[in-house]
């Protein structure tokens, strides 16, 4: 027993990670980093993209060999050459993009590789009383799905699916990585009340995760990992999200609103009774008014799918509009193209980056060249001038701090917060006169979400008009002028940021009227008390 | 399958694509030729273990494809038509579109070439002038057809949903059923026994330099190359090939950046067309002179699909894919005629060539597609 570290009488830890090192090449990726996780407690892992969080998971679920360092479970040192030895250690891993088979039931996506067997016959009537014993045991609603093929299922219920999946395998120690990247805000709340009862009957879990807020939720115990190292572990119960922010970034993050410097001026963009339809033919936006003014942001908040995506969409020319109109600058711009949009100066910071705002295989020089393809002198008479769209990228890349700073780089190489950067960066240097952004810090790290904030103030105090869509209500209060609520394809009201409280704008969200019953002074959590603002409750991904 | 043993052969595969994706030119290259050397010594078994002398076989491959003037030129010849068949297909992927349909439009390119040439001959002078002439306003004419045949399936792949490796096979089929029926009806040359168009005049035909064959001018080279520089230029330095090839990595960043989709996928599949009836203009002036049933020509078409699969769908990369199809079929059609080894054998031994030649370049699409090699 010369591994075991049973030197007193307590129980051991779950996991203990002891000074893990991992390199790759002359990246150190992880760097003596030490994590305990207390049985039946929930131990959140935070950091910002690239911070070594997947790879510290990686290998205590075996998939890389660590170069230094030693994995204890339940007191006794583990060498895991494959995850199947991890899961023989009863650890189990939730991966941010599930390996489910969509074509099959659930019921057999979850006895898939450990069929019970009837003399060399799969025996499905009892893997399905194993199945149904433990979605019964911790409240998963999971049993009416169990013939029903996953690829018909939603994100989360697919995500309860791994979960029940794991369990079924013996799992005591889940890896939950990035579990709420996927979800919506009402499936992360069931998410958390599953992890709760798992902590409940014994389980112990890892929640990966890059959102302060959560981590504060969620977990009883938080390591703070920063470029591989630990920048420290603390008590979820006295930590605030002001200690988190600077523990991962490594310095003070700014939660609060910033003063205005500009007067609001003329109205700029508008829609008048827009109705729009979403790809499947149903009309996602019914009847939507609006204008947006010189110097002002208006912030559009909602849950997503309310029809955010087709008003947007709408607004920029990617998408017909029913009926209705868009007006810019005093025409009717509604049935033009995207492209002549983009030369009238509406700029757009796509919803999903990787799919729009960036070709992955691009570098970042023929990147900054998407959207300028009629633009001189970066091409003249059809013919592009990739000097001139080279000294373009650079720009960018310098200007808006894009690591690493090499216009070279292909884009795929490139972490969320830098990609993100880099395309609002370049819908800037349009030097546009309306500004419409979709999301615009989904996924992406707390360092360049500040600072993707402070450029969209800077662009309303140069007399921009900012349109965005979030579903991040922490962000819509702290950067909006008017907060437009967006429920089920109509805007339910426009709200000012300083008068409403959080509360009301998640019960807006969910089509509520919360002016009937809410004591508006006593739900109210001022931005100036001091107190920190509850932190982001929107999807992301 | 087990967790564990798939996630092993995950790390396999992972480092065999990464160092494929990993390799540069130079070793894509040496990959290539060491596939061939590997896939003709497997052949050279194979023809022993027939009953045939494998070093007298590996001498008549050698002599057909480069062995005197008359094997060059014809090794030449065959590249032509695979370096612009190539292209056409290239352009086509490059753009995220399927153009199984060049055989069609290299059919209908040809066919309108020849039918422009007869047209058009009476009215104008005969000797050089109005052989360059007709062949300029043949070629023009073969460009037209070939384009408006490939812009058929865009627009039915835009405006339509309509896939277009469906629509593109089943135009293939069409183009040789309808050009068969008009060069043995309508078209017939008057006297003609076979199922072929008159002749073109003797004075449309490109010069004999360099070469003395009757098949094969340096001068249809020089176009071929000519077409080739025109569209790597295209792709790599226009607004237009930006767009392209954009749509095709991307098809929603395109849009987003102002690209519209469906003019593009038109766009593409005419270009595509229209170098495919250029091969199909050189064809029917260099190579036949008149137009014949199009069941019995070759399949140039079909095996540009493998040309530029082999030249990574790279418009410069299509000349030596090209070259190698080139001297591979004219050693086959040498040694088919030179050699009692049957043209089955000789056919399957081409066949691995092509297949070990490109089984690694595929491997390598196959991995960027997965994002397989994709991590470190």
């Amino acid at each position: 027993m010369a591994d075991s570290e049973r030197d007193d009488d307590q129980v051991p830890p779950d996991v203990r990670l002891s000074g893990i090192t991992k390199r790759f090449g002359d990246v150190v990726a992880n760097d003596g980093v030490d994590l305990t996780l207390e049985k039946g407690s929930v131990h959140a892992l935070l950091g910002e993209n690239g911070s070594g969080k997947t790879t510290l998971m990686s290998v205590l679920y075996g998939l890389y060999d660590q170069d230094d360092g030693d994995i204890f479970v339940r007191g006794e040192r583990q060498e895991f050459d494959s995850p199947r030895d991890a899961m023989d250690a009863g650890i189990g891993m939730i991966h941010q993009h599930f390996q489910l088979v969509e074509p099959m039931t659930v019921l057999q996506n979850i006895v898939l590789g450990h069929e019970p067997t009837e003399r060399g016959l799969v025996d499905i009537e009892s893997a399905r009383a194993d199945v149904e014993a433990i979605t019964d045991r911790y409240g998963f609603d999971v049993d009416e799905y169990l013939d029903v093929p996953v690829r018909d299922l939603d994100v989360g219920v697919q995500q309860r699916v791994e979960i029940v999946k794991s369990l079924y395998r013996g799992a005591e120690i889940l890896v939950l990585d990035e579990p709420t990247a996927v979800l919506t805000p009402q499936e992360v709340e069931g998410l958390f009340d599953v992890m709760a009862e798992l902590t409940a009957s014994g389980h112990s879990l890892i929640f990966i995760t890059h959102k302060l807020d959560e981590a504060l939720t969620a977990a009883e115990d938080i390591t703070v990992l920063r470029d591989g190292e630990v920048a420290g572990t603390v008590d979820a119960a006295g930590a605030t999200e002001q200690e988190l922010a600077r523990l991962m970034v490594g310095r003070e993050i700014d939660f609060d609103r910033k003063p205005r410097e500009t007067a609001i001026g003329d109205p700029v963009l508008g829609v008048a009774d827009l109705h729009v339809s979403g790809d499947r033919g149903l009309e996602q936006v019914s009847g939507v008014d609006f204008t947006v003014r010189e110097g002002e942001i208006l912030g559009i908040a909602g849950v997503q799918g309310n029809g955010q995506t087709e008003l947007v969409e709408a607004l920029t020319g990617l998408r017909p509009v029913e009926s209705g109109t868009v007006s810019f600058d005093g025409e009717d711009i509604t049935g033009t193209s995207r492209r002549d949009r983009i030369e009238q100066g509406i700029a757009y910071i796509p919803e999903d980056r990787q799919e729009e705002g960036i070709v992955m295989d691009y570098d970042m020089i023929r990147n900054s060249l998407l959207g300028f393809q009629t633009t001189q002198p970066y091409v003249e008479r059809g013919v592009v001038d990739w000097a001139a769209v080279r000294d373009h990228a650079e720009g960018i890349v310098e200007e808006y701090d894009v690591q690493p700073p090499d216009a070279t780089t292909e884009a795929a190489s490139l972490s969320g917060g830098n990609q993100q950067k880099f395309v609002v960066g370049r819908e800037i240097e349009h030097d546009p006169t309306v500004m419409v952004a979709s999301h615009p810090t989904r996924g992406v790290d707390i360092g360049s979400i500040e600072f993707i904030h402070d450029r969209l103030l800077e662009l309303r105090d140069a007399g921009l008009a900012v349109a965005f869509v979030s579903s991040k209500l922490e962000e819509v209060q702290k950067l909006s002028d008017r907060i437009a609520v967006m429920y089920e394809g109509e805007f339910v009201d426009i709200v000012d940021p300083e008068a409403v409280t959080e509360e009301d704008l998640g019960l807006l969200m969910t089509g509520a009227d919360p002016g009937s019953s809410t004591d508006q002074s006593a739900a109210k959590r001022s931005w100036s008390d001091g107190g920190t603002p509850a932190g982001d409750r929107g999807d992301e991904s | 399958m087990s967790g564990a043993g798939s996630n092993r052969t995950r790390a396999v595969l992972d480092r065999i694509a990464a160092r494929l994706l990993d390799a540069s030119v130079g070793e894509r290259i040496a990959i290539a030729a060491a596939s061939m050397t590997l896939a003709l010594l497997i052949g050279l078994v194979v023809v022993a273990f027939a009953g045939y002398d494998p070093v007298q076989f590996l001498g008549n491959v050698a002599v057909g494809a480069f062995g005197d003037a008359n094997a060059l030129a014809r090794t030449l010849k065959f590249t032509t038509l695979f370096i612009l068949t190539g292209v056409a297909v290239a352009i086509a992927f490059r753009a995220g579109v399927f153009n199984i349909g060049v055989q069609g439009q290299f059919v209908v390119g040809g066919f309108a070439t020849v039918i422009a040439i007869l047209q058009l001959a009476p009215f104008l002078p005969t000797g050089a002038t109005g052989g360059v002439l007709l062949m300029v306003l043949g070629t023009v004419a073969g460009v037209i057809a070939g384009g408006a045949y490939g812009a058929l399936p865009g627009i039915l792949k835009a405006y339509g949903d309509a896939n277009e490796i469906v629509t593109t096979i089943m135009l293939n089929f069409i183009a040789t059923g309808a050009v068969g029926y008009l060069v043995d009806g309508p078209f017939r040359g008057e006297g003609n026994r076979a199922p072929n168009t008159a002749r073109i005049p003797e004075y449309v035909s490109l010069p004999r330099v360099v070469f003395d064959v009757p098949d094969f001018s340096v001068v249809g080279l020089a176009v071929t190359l000519v077409v080739v520089a025109a569209i790597a230029w295209v792709l790599a330095r226009t607004r237009f090939g930006y767009d392209m090839v954009t749509s095709g990595h991307q098809i929603a960043a395109a849009t987003f950046s102002g690209v519209n989709a469906k003019r593009t996928v038109v766009a593409t599949m005419t270009l595509s067309g229209m170098v495919a009836g250029i091969a199909g203009a050189l064809f029917a002036i260099m190579i036949q002179g008149y137009y014949s049933d199009p069941a019995g020509i070759g399949t140039y078409g079909f095996d540009a699909i493998a040309v530029s699969l082999l030249a990574a769908n790279n418009p410069l990369g299509v000349v030596p894919a090209g070259f190698l199809f080139g001297a591979l079929d004219s050693a086959g059609s040498h040694i088919r005629i030179n050699s009692d080894v049957p043209v089955q054998l000789i056919d399957g031994i081409i066949g691995l060539v092509v297949l070990f030649v490109a089984v690694p370049e595929l491997f390598r699409m196959a991995a960027e597609r997965t994002g397989l090699g994709g991590e470190n």
